[in-house]
């Protein structure tokens, strides 16, 4: 248990590493998120009520188009050089490598959406600060869940002719129940509204999304990158 | 009245999954014989390169 | 073994076309037009049936694909392809029919209720995974590729199915179906049965033709790998 955590943890210092050496993926993602932030802030109005309905889908559209440039180059990028085939047979197990990869986008990702959520505060002027830690929740549950899927179908799709138009055709559908309850969760708390008796439906399907899909991806990485 | 207008879209409902079926049968058949006529073509390369 | 097929494919086909005739006939000419809707409702007899065949579908696909990740053997991959092709259709056919019935009772061209959203995205999903073989030429990594994405798709339609659901019976909201609404008059539940006998039929027999053709287009594959390596 503990080889795999620590290969997990080298796997993932190393993503990072590398990632912020560079700062490629995670300027695009950030920039691409501000870019569509302060168009939407010219489409609408910024105090009205509609705003509050829309802010949660608002949101995590940026924050699932900013996912899909950072998880594109997860595998993509060990495919120079033949790093892939070395991080495969190496004695790490393909699942340490698939939850540290997973564990670096997360991250990653995390940071882009946390600096979007704050230009989105700004821009939008919303007062949430009293369903903060909520909304942080949220994001955390909605985060985990598109990396999952996003790093699996990354490493599913390493190989293929069109990786960067099958990557998003895959993911987005079957992220579509993760991103309904992320996007109703996000708009209540924008709103006001607490977690709690109508909202806990949707709080419980993104938990269990995250919980079945992190299984499932672990037990079939494998077959996937190994073959 | 209604029912008149009623009766128009049911039509449109079934032909709608009627040509949805009709054009799946279609693509179907058509690759059946493009299939038959490629296994053809290969079993005839691979009888020559013998 | 090509016969016994054959024969079982005519039997199919003509259990198929006298069912549908008879409740064709049924539908048309002897029920009569339900009390709110009118003439409209009979679109749940193509509705509704293909639903059930589309549904049936995905699970046939789902444990084809985990008989080929347990034994291996090509054929099963074959045999989920083609089920989920033939799905594909018939989600097509649920989306089309639901529209065009939603537009006539709600006004509107979509809703967001269980079953078309948890269609929408079967539809999105087996729309996907087809994208992928056509992406990979290698058998064996197309149908290990293509069985781990038909668990996962899977897995997601029937979370997407219960989560919606779930809100449902909270938030009521327009059902497109007449049995939850008001009851269905007398004899007019089972042609939807019928219906949906008569539809596994004709997907059986479309899966049936699709699952030689992938079959047969593996057999060109390999001949052609060993023509060339003469």
């Amino acid at each position: 248990m503990s080889s795999f955590l620590r290969a997990s943890y080298t796997i993932a210092a190393k993503d990072l590493r590398s990632e912020m050496r560079t700062k490629e993926a995670f300027n695009a993602s950030f920039a691409f998120s501000l870019v569509i932030l302060v168009l939407f802030s010219f489409a609408f109005d910024p105090s009205s009520e509609e705003l509050q309905t829309i802010s949660g889908g608002l949101l995590w559209m940026v924050f699932s188009f900013a996912g899909a440039l950072v998880l594109n180059r997860s595998f993509a990028r060990e495919l120079q050089n033949d790093c892939l085939d070395a991080l495969i047979s190496s004695p790490a197990p393909t699942s340490a490598i698939f939850f540290g990869k997973t564990l670096a986008n997360f991250l990653l990702l995390m940071i882009v959406e946390i600096a979007a959520l704050a230009v989105f505060a700004v821009l939008y002027d919303t007062h949430f600060s009293k369903q903060f830690w909520p909304v942080v929740l949220v994001m955390l549950l909605g985060t985990w869940g598109m990396t999952v899927i996003g790093t699996m179908f990354s490493a599913l799709t390493v190989n293929l002719r069109m990786r960067e138009m099958m990557l998003p055709t895959l993911v987005y559908p079957l992220l579509i129940p993760a991103l309904m309850a992320a996007m109703t969760l996000t708009s209540d708390l924008m709103s006001g509204t607490p977690l709690g008796g109508d909202n806990m439906i949707w709080l419980r399907v993104l938990a269990g999304f995250d919980f079945i899909y992190t299984v499932l991806a672990v037990v079939f990485i494998d077959i996937v990158l190994v073959g | 009245m209604i029912d008149a207008r009623n009766f128009m879209y049911m039509f449109y409902g079934f032909a709608a999954a009627f040509v949805i079926l009709v054009v799946y049968v279609v693509s179907l058949a058509l690759r059946e014989r493009k299939l038959i006529h490629e296994i053809d073509r290969v079993r005839r390369m691979v009888e020559r390169e013998k | 073994m090509t016969q016994t097929r054959d024969r079982i494919l005519f039997l199919l086909a003509a259990v198929c076309a006298v069912l549908l005739t008879v409740n064709f006939y049924k539908i048309f000419l002897i029920l009569p037009d339900e009390a709110n809707q009118g003439a409209i409702y009979r679109i749940v007899y193509v509705h509704v049936p293909s639903i059930f065949t589309g549904f049936t579908g995905f699970f046939v696909a789902l444990a084809a694909s985990g008989a080929y990740l347990a034994t291996g053997k090509l054929k099963y991959d074959a045999f989920a392809a083609a089920v989920t092709e033939v799905s594909l259709a018939f989600a097509t056919i649920v989306l089309a029919t639901g529209m065009i019935w939603g537009r006539i009772i709600w006004g509107i061209w979509w809703a967001w209720d269980a079953r078309l959203t948890t269609m929408l995205v079967c539809w999105l999903i087996y729309a996907g995974y087809l994208m992928l073989r056509r992406a990979i030429d290698e058998p064996t990594q197309r149908a290990k590729l293509s069985a781990v994405v038909s668990i996962f798709g899977c897995v997601d339609i029937l979370i997407v199915w219960k989560s919606i659901e779930w809100w449902r019976t909270q938030h009521p909201a327009p059902v497109l179906s007449i049995r939850d609404g008001g009851g269905m008059g007398p004899g007019m539940e089972a042609p939807i049965y019928w219906n949906w006998l008569a539809f596994m039929c004709l997907a059986a027999i479309l899966v049936m033709v699709r699952t030689r053709q992938e079959q047969r287009s593996r057999e060109i594959d390999s001949l052609r790998r060993m023509a060339h390596s003469y």
